[in-house]
């Protein structure tokens, strides 16, 4: 019976020139040859509905897995055919730090389970990602790889893929146009969010946290070769820190505001852009979500000024004021606590006027 | 001559003036100097003496509503007490203060023969009292300003706010070393009057003291038969 599938198998592969692609002497050949390397096999989930169970083995072999035997996933499959449905796989039975076989652990891969999507997975919500939702199935390429569904430019389309709103509005944001026009350091999903441990935003280890959203932003926008190469100012980061909302999230106060307060989030405009709540005509509106009284003056001085900094204007000068006026007034008190001190010396040394 | 202090030179009037200005700017220095050295860990160590950010930014605040209330009084003070108003005309700055300072520093330095005779508030008493009521006026500007930003939204840009947050942060600097090296220093850390000189508390001196730092006032109240 068996010599007779395989038979028919070459047979087939006769009549279909492009199938099979694989060898015999491949060690998936009985996995591919008998059952999944048909493209009609399929199975009856309910009566009338099938699931298809072809693999497209050309895939795998230009994926990052192709040196691997089905089994090595599939591990539950000790006997072929198989009796029994295999269960789902766990890519962290490889995907983990230290393990032997080299399988690269980037992005701390395991975090997944802790994260909202892997909380969501494990209540069982049927719209849950796994792996294989970002990854895909057989067809892993590495991030690197403009055809992986986690190459960077198309980050925003895989999660978007779920994510259609959010989606939508990144497109539109400035970091949405730089990426369209191919500038491939502008931030997607994962550059804030990150990639497996997300988690949400009023969680303490979440990036987007209030007080983690000034560093998450940090990464590249206190990055001068990235802002010089974008025409971006570089120390908004840091006069942020330094500024009340800055102090004030610092040390918990997480109603203050952060980046995203005034910024938004998925579509961040320029402050040049009529609809960004940044631009001048906003800012009332933009500062009036927490400071009522906002008017058009809160538009009239700069932004994220470090008072050391000869950008801050106004106040850069009258810091200078204090700074030189106070270094004269130590050196004056100084100098008066000196001569006093000299004179009773003198004076208790015998040769007073007195 | 008594070197015991028998002689009332601080009223009680000015004494608990003095008293309420002393706790409210050591809070209010206390709790500045926390927030303005935040990142260093003795910044850390003084929030969190002080029962955490906020309990700081309530304690700042309170201490700020003392020093307001007491400048109040004492602008009152001068102006419709009888007592007050003649300190206070005492303390206007004359020229003879500036030759009196040339002449004490020349002294010191051994450059002239003779110590200047110094009256009841000599150029010591009116750089304090003047620095202070100016750094008093500035401090509460600005610091209202920031206090109710809020209100002030409506009236000001927005460069003002971070003006008089540069002011605030720049006089508090100011304040605490000219409190430190003028007035505490002249007061109470100088030889022969360090740890502490207890007038700020009953008021009084001795006739020794009056005679040496206040000559003129002590000839004066001779003449008047007064000590």
């Amino acid at each position: 019976m068996k010599r007779l599938i395989v038979l028919l198998g070459i047979m087939g592969s006769l009549i279909v020139s492009s199938w099979p692609s694989f060898s015999q002497r491949d060690p998936n050949a009985r996995c591919l040859l008998e059952c999944h390397g048909k493209p009609d096999f399929k199975r009856e989930v309910v009566p009338g509905q099938f699931k298809s169970l072809y693999v497209d083995y050309e895939q795998l072999k230009v994926s990052v897995h192709k040196e691997k035997l089905c089994v090595d996933c599939h591990t539950d499959v000790t006997a072929i055919p198989h009796q029994r449905r295999p269960e789902q796989i766990h890519c962290l039975q490889c995907h983990y730090q230290g393990n032997v076989v080299g399988a690269p652990v980037r992005e701390r891969p395991e975090k997944y389970k802790e994260s909202v999507h892997g909380k969501a997975f494990e209540r069982g919500d049927p719209n849950a990602p796994d792996c294989k939702s970002c990854h895909t199935v057989h067809a892993v390429r590495p991030p690197t790889d403009p055809l992986s569904p986690v190459y960077k430019a198309n980050i925003p389309k895989t999660c978007g893929g779920c994510h259609i709103e959010i989606y939508t509005e990144y497109v539109e944001s400035v970091h949405g146009q730089a990426l369209r026009n191919n500038v491939l350091e502008s931030a997607v999903c994962s550059d804030c969010h990150r990639e497996h441990d997300l988690f949400p935003p009023d969680d303490p280890r979440s990036s987007l946290h209030p007080q983690n959203v000034a560093n998450t932003c940090a990464r590249c926008h206190s990055d001068v070769k990235i802002m010089e190469r974008r025409g971006v100012p570089v120390k908004q980061v840091e006069a942020f820190k330094k500024s009340f909302h800055g102090i004030a999230i610092e040390f918990g106060i997480l109603k203050s505001a952060n980046c995203t307060s005034c910024h938004g989030y998925h579509k961040i405009l320029s402050s040049r852009d009529p609809r960004s709540p940044i631009h001048p005509l906003n800012l009332a509106q933009t500062c009036g979500q927490c400071h009522p009284n906002a008017s058009d003056n809160v538009a009239r001085g700069r932004f994220h000024i470090i008072p050391s900094d000869p950008e801050a204007g106004i106040v850069f000068w009258v810091s200078q004021f204090f700074k030189w006026l106070t270094i004269s007034v130590l050196i004056g008190l100084f100098l008066h606590i000196a001569i006093d001190l000299y004179g009773r010396f003198r004076r208790a040394g015998g040769t007073s006027h007195e | 001559m008594s070197g015991e202090r028998t002689i009332e030179r601080l009223n009680l009037q000015l004494r608990v003036q003095h008293f309420a200005l002393m706790v409210s700017v050591t809070l209010l220095i206390l709790t500045g100097v926390a927030l303005l050295y935040r990142d260093s860990a003795f910044g850390r160590f003084l929030i969190a003496l002080e029962g955490g950010f906020e309990a700081r930014g309530t304690i700042h605040r309170v201490a700020a509503g003392l020093l307001i209330a007491t400048a109040f009084y004492h602008v009152l003070y001068i102006l419709f007490s009888r007592q007050g108003h003649e300190e206070f005309m005492q303390m206007l700055v004359r020229a003879q203060d500036f030759k009196d300072y040339g002449a004490a520093l020349l002294y010191d330095l051994g450059l002239r023969a003779e110590k200047p005779q110094l009256d009841r508030y000599s150029y010591r008493e009116k750089f304090q009292y003047w620095a202070f009521a100016l750094f008093v006026v500035i401090m509460i500007i600005s610091g209202l300003i920031l206090w109710f930003h809020n209100w002030f939204f409506g009236l000001f840009p927005k460069w003002a706010f971070d003006v008089a947050l540069a002011v605030h942060s720049g006089t508090g600097t100011l304040i605490l070393i000219v409190l430190t090296l003028w007035h505490l220093y002249i007061v109470h850390l100088s030889p022969g009057r360090f740890p502490v000189d207890w007038s700020f508390w009953d008021g009084k001196i001795s006739e020794k003291q009056l005679r040496e730092e206040h000559p003129l006032e002590y000839k004066r109240l001779k003449e008047k038969g007064l000590l």
